[in-house]
């Protein structure tokens, strides 16, 4: 399925603005799919700004990040705690794959972490012990460059 | 425009993003109102210097997400005697919205779309009403159960609702078929009505930062009287007449009581006095039998002892007490040298004793 995502990355129609002033610029926004049906009969998903979310639906996080300076932007990383009422499912389509965490301190793969479980036992992770989703940029960002990070989640 | 210079990690995405939200109930669901805002914090570094900095915060509000389930929640018909007063049928109304909602109820027995009872509905309930069972023990306390509201029903938590009525004495009647409909309404004020919730307008302009209501309800009958997303549910119920006839039996015996000459064992002489008794039984346990009245004549060759009729619970020789006990009445008729017991009501499973002396000619 293709989500067509519109031209919003700059729109910051639900964000607050950012206090830091430093050279990097980065804005978050909350997506929800907005199915409509066409005459024809077929069903168009298109992301749109979270107004109306209830629980169950699919949310997408993006950080759009932007390079405002001139100079390039090295080791750049971006740790975004997710929410306590959102489960994570997944990287989104367009974006990199982030790395997850369940505590906060590790940090990897989902399939490479596990979770400890009430009777002192370990099991496998899944998408809904994700705490923490972070990406690590491994090239700088030249000036006046930017982009975009997503993961998709569900409200719980 | 957008330059796409992030490279991606070492390590593949290992996650499936098809996966929609686990089954929950409603509790589970966050509740109408949440405000779920999400920052990033980033570190980077500028010519070998370290800097840090946060995201801006996306936020929205959790919307309401209106969903209820309302059962018929007895296994059968609710059986009735012609005449019965009160007699209800059972619902449970569950809410599964992720909030705390008021739902109206109400009652309906025109109307009702056939085929989804077995039998054909035939006769209507006087002083048809609806109410909450307030206490929640399941059964219809008329003097508890007075609401006729659901107040303040937290998420996933249930609540009874009784349709109640009265029972025509018409002869002829079978069969009467009921429907409850129930409509989620505003909560948060105890002991207060709200009012019916209206689905916000999909295309209105500025819905950010404000609970929306989002009915997803399904369809409860699938006939059409209620429709998917409606913020209703209905259910329907039938009330049948069970029992026509009671088993009502008279058993009557004899016993006398002295004859004047033997005081261990009377025999029936003349002058003895013998006492008749009539005990009355209705072994039909679920439905009284109404105006009882016993006429038994004074058989030949005897006379009354005035004063003798006995009239209550069994007990001694026949009659727990020598009297008439109300609520009963009962007389000698001198014309027609008979007696008269007026038993009125014998519930099911009831018995009541008539007793009368003679003595023999």
């Amino acid at each position: 399925m293709h989500l067509p995502m519109p031209a919003l990355l700059l729109a910051s129609v639900i964000a607050t603005p950012a206090l830091a002033a430093g050279p990097l610029q980065v804005t978050a926004k909350v997506l929800t799919e907005q199915k409509t049906r066409a005459a024809d009969g077929s069903v168009r998903v298109a992301l749109v700004p979270a107004r109306r979310v209830v629980p169950g639906d699919r949310v997408i996080f993006v950080l759009g990040y932007r390079n405002t300076g001139s100079q390039p932007i090295g080791n750049i990383v971006l740790d975004n705690p997710v929410p306590a009422a959102i489960a994570y499912r997944g990287p989104s389509q367009s974006s990199a794959a982030p790395d997850v965490s369940v505590d906060g301190k590790t940090y990897g793969p989902l399939a490479t972490l596990r979770v400890r479980t009430a009777d002192g036992a370990t099991r496998a992770a899944g998408p809904d012990d994700v705490t923490n989703v972070r990406w690590r940029l491994a090239n700088a960002v030249p000036g006046g460059a930017q982009g975009q990070l997503s993961f998709q989640a569900v409200l719980k | 425009m957008r330059t796409k210079i992030g490279i991606l990690l070492a390590g593949t995405a290992t996650v499936c993003a098809t996966g929609a939200a686990h089954a929950q109930t409603a509790a589970q669901n966050t509740t109408a109102g949440t405000t779920v805002s999400n920052t990033a914090s980033v570190t980077y570094s500028v010519n070998g210097t370290a800097q840090t900095t946060n995201s801006t915060t996306a936020s929205f509000v959790v919307d309401r997400k209106v969903n209820l389930t309302v059962i018929y929640d007895q296994p059968a018909a609710t059986q009735v005697n012609l005449g019965q007063t009160a007699a209800y049928t059972r619902y449970k109304v569950t809410n599964t919205t992720n909030g705390t909602q008021d739902f109206l109820v109400n009652a309906f027995q025109s109307g009702i779309v056939g085929g989804l009872l077995t039998g054909t509905d035939d006769f209507n309930l006087t002083n048809f009403k609806v109410f909450v069972d307030t206490n929640g023990d399941g059964v219809y306390d008329p003097a508890v159960d007075t609401r006729t509201y659901i107040d303040e029903l937290a998420p996933d938590n249930s609540v009874e609702v009784f349709i109640v009525g009265d029972v025509p004495a018409t002869g002829t009647i079978n069969q009467a078929d009921v429907a409850l409909q129930v409509i989620a309404a505003t909560g948060g004020t105890a002991n207060t009505q709200g009012a019916a919730l209206v689905a916000t307008d999909l295309s209105l302009g500025n819905a950010d930062n404000t609970v929306d209501v989002v009915f997803a309800d399904g369809d409860s009958d699938g006939i059409g009287v209620d429709i998917i997303r409606n913020g209703q549910g209905w259910a329907y119920g039938s009330y049948v007449i069970a029992t026509r006839n009671v088993a009502l039996t008279v058993n009557k015996t004899a016993l006398i009581l002295s004859d004047g000459v033997n005081a261990l064992n009377p025999k029936a002489l003349p002058g003895a006095v013998v006492e008749y008794c009539m005990i009355a039984n209705n072994a039909t346990l679920t439905a009284s039998a109404n105006s009882v009245t016993i006429t038994d004549p004074v058989p030949a060759n005897t006379t009354y002892v005035p004063g003798s009729l006995a009239i209550g619970l069994p007990g001694g020789t026949c009659t727990l007490l020598p009297t008439i006990t109300a609520p009963f009445t009962g007389s000698y008729d001198t014309p027609n040298n008979r007696i008269i017991a007026n038993l009125g009501t014998v519930i099911g499973g009831g018995i009541v004793a008539v007793s009368f002396k003679v003595t023999i000619n």
